[in-house]
């Protein structure tokens, strides 16, 4: 059953209590005031009786208040007939009291008739002597229905009582009993619901432990709190996944800002130095060309020539490395031959100087489709390098580009057999501004940074093996690149 | 006075050196990289061996961004350095061109390390004079 219908029938009994109660209350009130009605009806007997022996003796005639007398009287019947109502004759009928209220109808016919020989007397129809008997007469039947209107009300009254009383308190008891069953009943419920959410039943799912086990409204309250519960559930993982968004965010761009402000603070710094050592440089040939010391005055001018070639060399590696990526850059079936000429004759000067020697294999079944102008960047940065840090204790100085197709993608492996990369700098190697080789170093530090974000602007990535045998530099391109 | 110069460039240390020998410092060594430097005070590979000439420099010029061993790392294993093989005596000036505050704050949270020489902005008598105020 329902806990909503369970609490209806408790509220249907306990109206049901107080109704009994109230009835029998109102039963009791009634039988009191029906003896009430009678002691004034023989107090008025009395009156009458006396009213009637006063004529007698004094010979005087208060029609008046025997008339009045005679209305007191007869008000008591009515009174107790308007008061008695359908359940009351009921009952007197069953234990056999009726004649009380028939009585009372007597009574009222019999003050109607002392009324009615009043009037004759009063219109002179009969003799004062008959006038007196009939008066008496009248007096003792008042009186008479005084005393035979007791027994049957006493009667009534007290087997109302006697039913009335037991009924209630049986009632109430068993009313009692079965609430507190009902209630009992509730909690027993309420109570199983908490033991079977608290044990943890891992093979069932909460659906069908509910379904199984739970009922009526309980299982309404569960189905409904439970989705409540789950769509809290999502709002806090949004909002955790959000929180954490922003703390990602936040993070990346204070990473960027950082680097941001060291490479201002490298890059201010490099450009600052050729033009401090030229200013140094300048300040020296005039000294010498003061002193006459020509030749190295002349060798100083030679200095700042090389200078003012290192900062150009510096603002076009920046401008190569900050350069956005290429949007318009057209994505095309890779040349290699076209390619490869395009990087030797870009660093052959730098390639003869060192005595290393540049070769390349291609073994592909289709052809690579890629952003060429980036990628002819990125070998043109290998290729330098390799030539700048070539092994001077080697005979054979070489470097050689190996591009072969694999499921995965087309790996492009630059391998030089140069001086390496010392160990302990590895992390940096793709850093800004990052040199190894202080008696090398001609270069400005951002070659790597450049190959490492064109190779992400190819949508590639990029891999080293280092030694002091040699650098072997592996780009990995997807196969099928959107630039 | 025996000077040595640390620093990665070379047309640096010909104008420090030939400034220094403007104001009669003769005996400078130079080193292109911090790890040379601290090799040639006696790092890891310091055997005791006869004193060269030169040895030890009473002044070391130092720069900050250099390939190897930068100078905030020469200054670092210096420091060791200095109580192991009795260079106590031996003070630092700075000798570069960055004007960072927190680059000054650092270099000079090092005892030893007495003036910060901004390159291309002293010249041979300024130097002399921050050299006078130290010995």
């Amino acid at each position: 059953m329902k806990i909503s219908r369970k609490l209806m029938v408790i509220v249907v009994l306990t109206i049901f209590e107080v109704s009994l109660v109230l009835f029998t209350l109102f039963e009791i009130l009634l039988g009191a005031k029906l003896h009430q009605l009678n002691a004034a009806h023989l107090r008025y007997t009395v009156a009458f009786s006396e009213q009637v022996r006063d004529i007698q003796a004094n010979n005087t005639i208060d029609l008046g208040a025997l008339r009045r007398t005679i209305y007191n009287i007869r008000y008591q019947p009515t009174e107790c007939l308007r008061q008695v109502g359908d359940i009351e004759i009921f009952i007197m009928r069953r234990i056999e009291t009726y004649n009380a209220i028939e009585l009372c109808k007597k009574d009222i016919v019999d003050a109607n008739n002392g009324l009615t020989i009043i009037d004759l007397y009063d219109d002179n129809k009969i003799d004062r002597e008959s006038f007196l008997e009939q008066l008496s007469i009248l007096s003792n039947t008042f009186k008479q229905n005084s005393i035979d209107f007791e027994l049957p009300t006493s009667k009534t009254v007290e087997f109302i009582f006697k039913l009335m009383v037991p009924i209630v308190i049986v009632v109430s008891i068993f009313i009692i009993i079965f609430i507190i069953y009902l209630s009992r009943n509730i909690t027993t419920s309420i109570n199983n619901v908490i033991s079977l959410l608290s044990e943890a039943k891992s093979d069932k799912a909460l659906d069908e432990t509910i379904s199984d086990n739970v009922t009526g409204e309980l299982r309404e309250l569960l189905i409904v709190a439970k989705a409540r519960v789950k769509e809290e559930l999502v709002k806090t993982e949004i909002n955790q996944q959000l929180e954490t968004l922003v703390e990602r965010r936040t993070a990346s761009l204070t990473k960027a800002n950082q680097e941001l402000s060291e490479f201002a603070y490298r890059l201010s710094h490099d450009l600052k130095s050729p033009l401090s050592s030229s200013k140094g440089l300048a300040r020296f040939i005039v000294q010498d060309i003061d002193d006459n010391h020509l030749p190295e005055a002349r060798e100083n001018s030679q200095k700042i020539v090389l200078q003012m070639e290192k900062l150009e060399r510096l603002i076009r590696s920046v401008l190569t490395l900050t350069r956005d990526k290429p949007q318009t850059e057209e994505v095309a079936e890779v040349n290699f031959d076209e390619l490869f000429d395009l990087v030797r004759k870009e660093n052959n000067e730098l390639l003869i100087e060192s005595n290393c020697q540049f070769s390349h294999e291609v073994d592909i079944q289709h052809p690579l489709k890629t952003g060429v102008r980036s990628l002819a960047l990125i070998f043109g940065h290998l290729i330098s390098n390799a030539a700048k840090y070539s092994n001077p204790d080697k005979m054979c100085r070489s470097v050689k580009i190996e591009v072969k197709e694999w499921d995965s993608g087309y790996h492009i492996d630059v391998i030089d057999n140069g001086i390496g990369i010392p160990e302990n700098r590895l992390p940096e190697v793709f850093l800004m501004f990052k040199r190894f080789h202080p008696n090398i170093s001609f270069g400005s530090g951002l070659g790597l940074a450049t190959v490492k974000k064109y190779v992400g602007y190819l949508n590639g990535s990029i891999e080293f093996n280092t030694s002091d045998e040699g650098t072997t530099f592996t780009i990995i391109l997807p196969k099928e690149d959107v630039v | 006075m025996n000077a040595l110069i640390i620093d990665d460039s070379e047309i640096d240390r010909y104008i420090l050196s030939r400034q220094l020998k403007q104001i009669g410092i003769t005996s400078i060594i130079e080193k292109d990289d911090g790890l040379a430097g601290l090799n040639y005070l006696g790092g890891e590979e310091f055997v005791d061996e006869v004193p060269k000439e030169g040895f030890p420099p009473s002044i070391i010029f130092l720069d900050i961004n250099m390939p190897q061993v930068d100078g905030f790392e020469f200054l670092e294993q210096f420091k060791s350095l200095r109580e192991k093989n009795r260079l106590d005596s031996c003070i630092v000036m700075m000798y570069s061109s960055s004007e960072r505050q927190e680059d000054r704050d650092k270099a000079y949270s090092y005892d030893f390390v007495r003036d910060f020489i901004i390159k291309g902005e002293s010249s041979a008598n300024d130097i002399a004079d921050k050299l006078s105020g130290i010995h």
